[in-house]
């Protein structure tokens, strides 16, 4: 019966759960072993983020998601696929790549993960189902994106996007998340491998419910040369926390992290970035750009390391917060750790509301106070909009624009 | 109506932080006339054209500014901005991620009731931008950002070329330029005032060293003192200066006190 599957998931992402999404035969592309272990990680692991202080006012550690039931058919696990046909380009479900492509879908699937991934990439990975699978072969390049939307209805949903780029190789895959359903929990991963001198750009798009619970992880490695850019948009829910992570571990990497959060009302959002520098004769440039406004919240933890051995590293951090109102909050910390000394490290950082000075020329040419504020506020953001590949940065104006208009 | 014509400040007193600059300054702008305010560094003229214009830092404790008849001093900015006054800024704001075409389009549109179609905005633009030597790559740069001081000057110009207002302050518009940027300032200036949009502006030119006048030729010189307007004059006043500074007219200025 129907009724009894649904009945035992009730009670959020339990053992339970886990038990009975392990057995249905759409999960078969990871053994109820991996899911189990990936299960005891999230329940014994920690966020690693602070607690909660005089403004941020959740413990990411003691999320009650019991209100959020797995559903395995829920269609914020399976993403609806938009490109242009391609021969040879393969976009599909994991279980189907699991079948059609298993070499490399095996050798792909948790390589930048690894054995002890965070908390909620654990999770993500426990309660995987659906999900999407892009393989890019070597020497293929794509122009045109490739758009991935996964849209989640009320309970819990864990899509998992596998991107697997061959040697030079290159694509642009952009990753929506996006729904007006009530009660969602989307808890995501996008996991990207890049092979050597493969270009490889991932946009993530997250306008969910103002209820909502996004918690998303990306997370990618590369050989040598490749290059790799994540984008991050996180724009609705009522708590948004997003990783981002590239393991710089072979020569010649080019690792690039684009930022945008806005949280307003009572938004919480936590950010965030890591670019491991563990093989010299790299870059990286992060670049975030965020605002809040009413009582919203955001911290962002820049995570730039360079280890021992990796000389000639090039790594850059800047970060840009705009405070629209006097409950509105940004806690913004860059946290570089060099342990190279042949290397070149920048990092810049500025909060702060909008310049008076800025808002008084405005106006003084014309512009009403409403409008100067808001050319200015999406102004501010421009620079990392236009990192955000060309498909997607006009709904990034818009929904960016509908925030500071409010 | 046309008797009410022209830019009028009487008495006006305005305080910074406290402190009292401008001491009571009577001042005619009239339409189509270049007027030009001189005076040494810190005399308080950046101050009136900062408290016409309305910044929040800057209040008047007295006196009156009418711009055609409108109280100047009751309206918001932009609102000043509408009836007619521009200011040409001495330190430009640079305004990261806002393209000048947005912003030129922007202002334009917030200040004329007749919208031009895309073309001919752009053809308009284009013009001005010649007149400037401004190249038109210029409108997909950020504004002022990154922008060498003459730039930010031309920018300026342009801007007041493109809004034509009736009253416009241009706030030391020479300092930072070249001999060619000047030129190209003047000629622009002169474009406009050869131009039917812009040949009854009445312009107050802001300086405290007389080079840009000899591009835009004055009607008439005041000389700005300590917040005070102590002498004015025609052409021949700016040469004086420029010949023997401000200490003659400061020794006259205290031995009539
Ligand atoms: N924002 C300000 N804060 C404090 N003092 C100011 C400010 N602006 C101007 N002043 C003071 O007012 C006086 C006149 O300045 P200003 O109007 O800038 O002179 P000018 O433009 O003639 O060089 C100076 O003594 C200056 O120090
Ligand atoms: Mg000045």
């Amino acid at each position: 019966m129907p009724s009894v599957a649904v009945e035992e998931t009730r009670g959020g992402p339990s053992g339970r759960a886990l038990a009975q999404v392990s057995a249905r035969p759409e999960a078969a592309f990871l053994s109820a072993e991996d899911r189990q272990r990936a299960f005891e990680r999230f329940e014994e692991s920690s966020a690693q983020r602070e607690r909660p202080g005089r403004y941020w006012k959740i413990d990411l550690d003691a999320l009650d998601l019991s209100n959020y039931d797995p559903e395995i058919a829920n269609p914020g696990n399976l993403a609806e696929v938009d490109m242009p046909p391609h021969d040879r380009v393969v976009v599909t479900d994991l279980l189907t790549a699991s079948r059609r492509h298993p070499d490399v879908f095996r050798q792909a699937l948790g390589s930048a993960l690894g054995d002890a991934p965070s908390k909620f990439a654990a999770l993500a990975r426990a309660f995987a189902s659906g999900g999407a699978f892009v393989y890019v072969p070597p020497g293929v390049a794509l122009d045109a994106p490739i758009e991935l939307n996964y849209r989640p209805r009320t309970g819990a949903s864990f899509p998992y996007t596998l991107v697997v780029a061959g040697d030079g190789a290159q694509c642009t895959v952009v990753v929506r998340t996006v729904s007006d359903a009530t009660g969602v929990l989307s808890c995501g991963v996008t996991e990207v491998v890049a092979g050597e001198r493969a270009r490889v750009d991932v946009a993530c798009v997250q306008s969910l419910a103002p209820d909502a619970v996004a918690i998303g992880t990306c997370i990618a490695t590369g050989s040598a040369g490749a290059f790799v850019h994540f984008c991050s948009a996180q724009f609705g829910a009522r708590l948004a926390i997003e990783a981002l992570e590239i393991d710089v571990d072979a020569r010649e990497m080019d690792a690039n992290i684009s930022l945008l959060f806005f949280p307003r009302d009572e938004q919480h959002v936590d950010v965030l970035s890591t670019v491991e520098h563990r093989v010299g004769d790299s870059r990286s440039d992060t670049l975030v750009k965020s605002a809040a406004s009413g009582a919203g919240q955001a911290r962002y933890l820049g995570n730039i390391r360079i280890h021992p051995s990796a000389h000639l590293s090039d790594a850059r951090l800047k970060d840009d917060a705009l405070l629209l109102s006097r409950a509105a909050h940004i806690d913004s910390v860059p946290a570089l750790e060099i342990a190279a000394n042949d290397v070149k490290a920048y990092h810049g950082a500025t909060v702060g509301a909008i310049d008076e000075a800025l808002l008084f020329y405005m106006e003084s040419r014309g512009l009403d106070p409403q409008a100067a504020e808001r050319m200015i506020a999406l102004g501010f953001f421009e620079p990392a909009v236009e990192r955000f590949p060309a498909s997607v940065r006009a709904e990034l104006r818009d929904a960016l624009e509908a925030k500071v208009k409010k | 109506m046309s008797s009410e014509r022209g830019l009028r400040i009487r008495g006006l007193r305005v305080s910074v932080a406290g402190n009292e600059i401008l001491k009571g300054i009577d001042l005619d702008v009239e339409p189509g006339r270049v007027h030009a305010l001189m005076g040494p560094n810190g005399s308080g003229k950046s101050t009136l054209a900062f408290a016409l214009t309305g910044h929040p830092g800057y209040s008047v404790d007295g006196g009156s500014a009418t711009l055609d008849g409108t109280d100047l001093l009751a309206l918001a900015p932009d609102k000043r901005a509408k009836s007619g006054l521009f200011l040409s800024f001495q330190y430009p704001a640079a305004i990261p991620g806002v393209k000048v075409s947005n912003f030129l389009l922007a202002t334009r549109n917030a200040l004329k009731t007749d919208p031009l179609p895309p073309a001919k905005f752009r053809q308009l633009v284009f013009e001005k931008m010649d007149l400037l030597d401004m190249d038109t790559s210029f409108l997909g740069r950020y504004l002022n950002d990154g922008f060498s001081g003459g730039e930010k000057k031309r920018l300026e110009m342009l801007q007041l070329a493109v809004l034509a207002p009736k009253y416009a302050i241009l706030d030391e518009t020479d300092s930072g330029l070249d001999v060619d940027a000047l030129r190209a300032v003047g000629e622009s200036v002169g474009a406009m005032r050869d131009d039917a949009s812009g040949k009854d502006t009445g312009f107050l030119i802001i300086t405290h060293y007389p080079r840009i006048l000899q591009h835009i030729a004055p009607d008439v010189v005041h000389v700005m003192l300590d917040g005070r307007i102590v002498t004015s004059g025609d052409a021949h006043l700016a040469q004086t200066i420029e010949r023997e500074g401000y200490d003659t007219i400061r020794e006259a200025q205290s031995a009539n006190a």
